[in-house]
């Protein structure tokens, strides 16, 4: 029996390891994805001011926090009772539709795209974001970075500052926007559109053009029947700012939709003793291992679960991308909705899917004539004593839930991030490329650091995030070990 | 003195992280310690990465200032590294886009006007694993060191330093 270990984290901080057990007769007995422990979240919090918390908890992650800003924020509103007007919510949104279209547009580019623009196989040292620019020219590099310029000018613009935004308050939002400004805003978000549509086609030739990239995003490697959740609005279609969760199950059916509030009724985290990092679950089925199928308490919160949980998307041209995303895969509406997809590589369209989506509500937003509104803050009265707050980070469902005494001092903070909804999915993902590519000791090496990569890179995991720091660079370990723990090789990537 | 002239001092690193908020605090430090110069602006990022790259643009001088961690490294001591060195500092990455050297090499084939001298001062961490917003004894006694080095460098180029 050997045991197998992958360190995909990063050297610089030891975090995240993968520990692959051979049976006997060298198959895979058995994977650990090991997250380490940061300590002293809650206690750093403990007894300081809830307000701040916008400010803290937008500083845990370097690559997120915007969506940590505006969680902590729709938690502050029910802290302290207090609902914001409507044109400080439209603010909020279209702020955030910025963040989503620079943060999706950006893991396509440098993280996702390559896989398919370069080939999986293609060496690690070409699939990156220069790669792509080496292959398919110099125009497409310029233009992520101007998406990427254009929309963090809107960010600085609207949040107040270009990487820790400052402008969500309890009640609303610190500025109004001037009607120049907005304009501004509009136009940019043309452009998004533009763009967006544009690396929809540029992914329809590159991989529904190429039956091989089909035939691996359909491939069972990265198929997991699990429950799927996400945000929906009042007539359940997807929102990433505000609505209710909505949790259907494998087959597409509505298994639970409830009030982020009510959060802790439904999701239960499992502690295994081999990580510290907790693996989240439907309470109501329980915790079944690492499995999927209608009986297992397993959910997946992403691009891709997001798509299945809603019935369509409120923009035009994002909702002809949907029908055709579902029909592509075959699937068929029941009860007015699309079955959902399980291929976990398709997450990737789902994600550009959403890019569009995002562009498109961007416009919506910027155009409303109560954009411009100067009526941006109700002033909070009261403390409650108790806030949860919920929205959709780029990488999943984030939830975040103070308690504080009546002087609105912290005494309590939990925080439900999009990465750890999908640790347990990664954790399969995982087991099943070691499955496939280690078979009676024989292990295909190169084969299953990519496959190993592409598992990861599809949910975009921010451990920093799940684990409330930051991340380095993500370099691959695999140690081989036998039942003795002893390590029979060792495959590096840096 | 504008334009060409300009240097870019940039802090990286997690505030809220111990000693991972090391260059955080450094360019704190500096921005008391150097007169407000037209021509030198200092700031503080939490992600590298493209977005490193991104913040220089423009600069004909950068200096960088993070945290790492080496192995068997003493908390507290000082490297001066160069972009295509091989050490990778704690920030000057990011897992969710790109190396700094790619980003770099990114930015220069699309023809920005990035610095032609970067150096990176990296300060070897003792704990990146506790929340805190204060660093450990030998990291918080390094700091005076990097940032009286970086005024030498800068006055060395001439510069203006208090």
């Amino acid at each position: 029996m050997k045991r197998i270990s992958i360190n995909p984290i990063t050297r610089l901080e030891g975090h995240g390891t993968i520990e692959i057990l051979l049976d006997e007769q060298g198959n895979v007995a058995n994977t650990y994805f090991q997250v380490p422990e940061l300590r002293g979240f809650e206690q750093f919090c403990v007894a300081r001011r809830a307000e701040d918390m916008p400010e803290i908890t937008s500083r845990i992650c370097g690559v997120c926090p915007e969506a940590h800003h505006m969680a902590a924020v729709k938690a502050l509103d029910k802290l302290f009772a207090v609902e914001p007007p409507s044109a400080a919510k439209k603010l909020r949104e279209l702020f955030y539709m910025a963040f989503f279209v620079t943060d999706h547009t950006t893991h396509f580019y440098a993280l996702g795209g390559p896989d398919f623009i370069l080939g999986p196989d293609a060496p690690p040292a070409e699939r990156n974001i220069l790669g792509v620019v080496r292959k398919v020219g110099l125009e497409i590099g310029k233009q992520v970075m101007e998406c990427r310029a254009r929309n963090h000018h809107v960010i600085e613009m609207l949040g107040g500052r270009a990487i820790h935004p400052t402008a969500g308050v309890p009640g609303g939002w610190s500025k109004s926007l001037s009607e120049e400004a907005g304009a501004e805003v509009q136009a940019i978000a043309e452009k998004n559109i533009e763009f967006a549509l544009f690396t929809l086609q540029l992914f329809d030739k590159l991989v529904l053009g190429n039956s091989a990239y089909l035939d691996l995003v359909t491939s069972e490697v990265y198929l997991h029947r699990t429950y799927s959740m996400g945000t929906v609005d009042e007539n359940n279609r997807l929102n990433f700012y505000d609505g209710k969760i909505r949790v259907v199950d494998p087959d597409g059916h509505e298994f639970l939709k409830y009030d982020a509030s009510e959060y802790a009724s439904h999701i239960a985290e499992r502690v295994e003793p081999w990580t510290y990092l907790k693996f989240p679950y439907l309470k109501k089925l329980g915790w079944k291992g690492f499995t999927d199928g209608s009986e297992s308490g397993v959910y997946a919160a992403t691009p891709l679960a997001r798509l299945n949980v809603c019935d369509g998307l409120t923009t035009s041209r994002a909702q002809e991308h949907f029908e055709r995303f579902y029909q592509t895969f075959g699937s068929r509406k029941v009860n007015g909705r699309f079955q959902p997809v399980h291929y976990r590589l398709a997450t990737h369209w789902a994600r550009l899917i959403e890019l569009l989506y995002a562009a498109e509500r961007m416009k919506e937003l910027a155009m409303d004539p109560e954009i411009t509104s100067p009526e941006v803050r109700n002033i909070p009265q009261r403390v409650a004593g108790e806030g949860i707050g919920c929205v959709e980070a780029p990488r999943g469902t984030l939830t975040h839930h103070y308690v504080t005494d009546e002087n609105a001092i912290l005494k309590r903070v939990n925080l439900v991030v999009g990465t750890t909804n999908n640790y347990a999915a990664m954790s399969m993902s995982i087991k099943r490329v070691a499955e496939k590519l280690i078979h009676g000791h024989a292990v295909i090496e190169e084969g299953l650091l990519n496959r190993v990569e592409m598992a990861f890179r599809l949910y975009d995991p921010c451990l920093s995030c799940a684990t409330h720091s930051l991340p380095g660079s993500m370099p691959l370990i695999v140690n081989i070990r036998n039942l003795r723990g002893e390590v029979l090789k060792s495959l590096r990537r840096d | 003195m504008k334009g060409l002239m300009a240097t870019i001092i940039i802090g990286i690193g997690n505030p809220v992280l111990t000693d991972d908020s090391v260059g955080i605090k450094v360019v704190r430090a500096l921005a008391e310690r150097l007169p407000a110069q037209k021509d030198t602006v200092i700031r503080e990022l939490s992600a590298g990465g493209l977005r490193l790259m991104e913040a220089l643009e423009g600069f004909e001088r950068a200096i960088i200032i993070d945290a790492i961690v080496t192995e068997g490294g003493e908390a507290g001591s000082v490297y001066r590294l160069t972009p295509s060195g091989l050490m990778q500092t704690r920030n000057t990455c990011s897992t969710h886009d790109a190396n700094f050297v790619d980003a770099l090499e990114l930015g220069r084939s699309l023809g920005l006007l990035l610095p032609r001298e970067i150096g990176i001062w990296a300060i070897e961490a003792g704990d990146v694993r506790t929340f805190s917003e204060e660093l450990t004894g030998p990291v918080r006694a390094a700091v005076p060191r990097v940032v009286e080095a970086v005024v030498r460098r800068l006055n060395e180029s001439g510069r203006q330093a208090a």
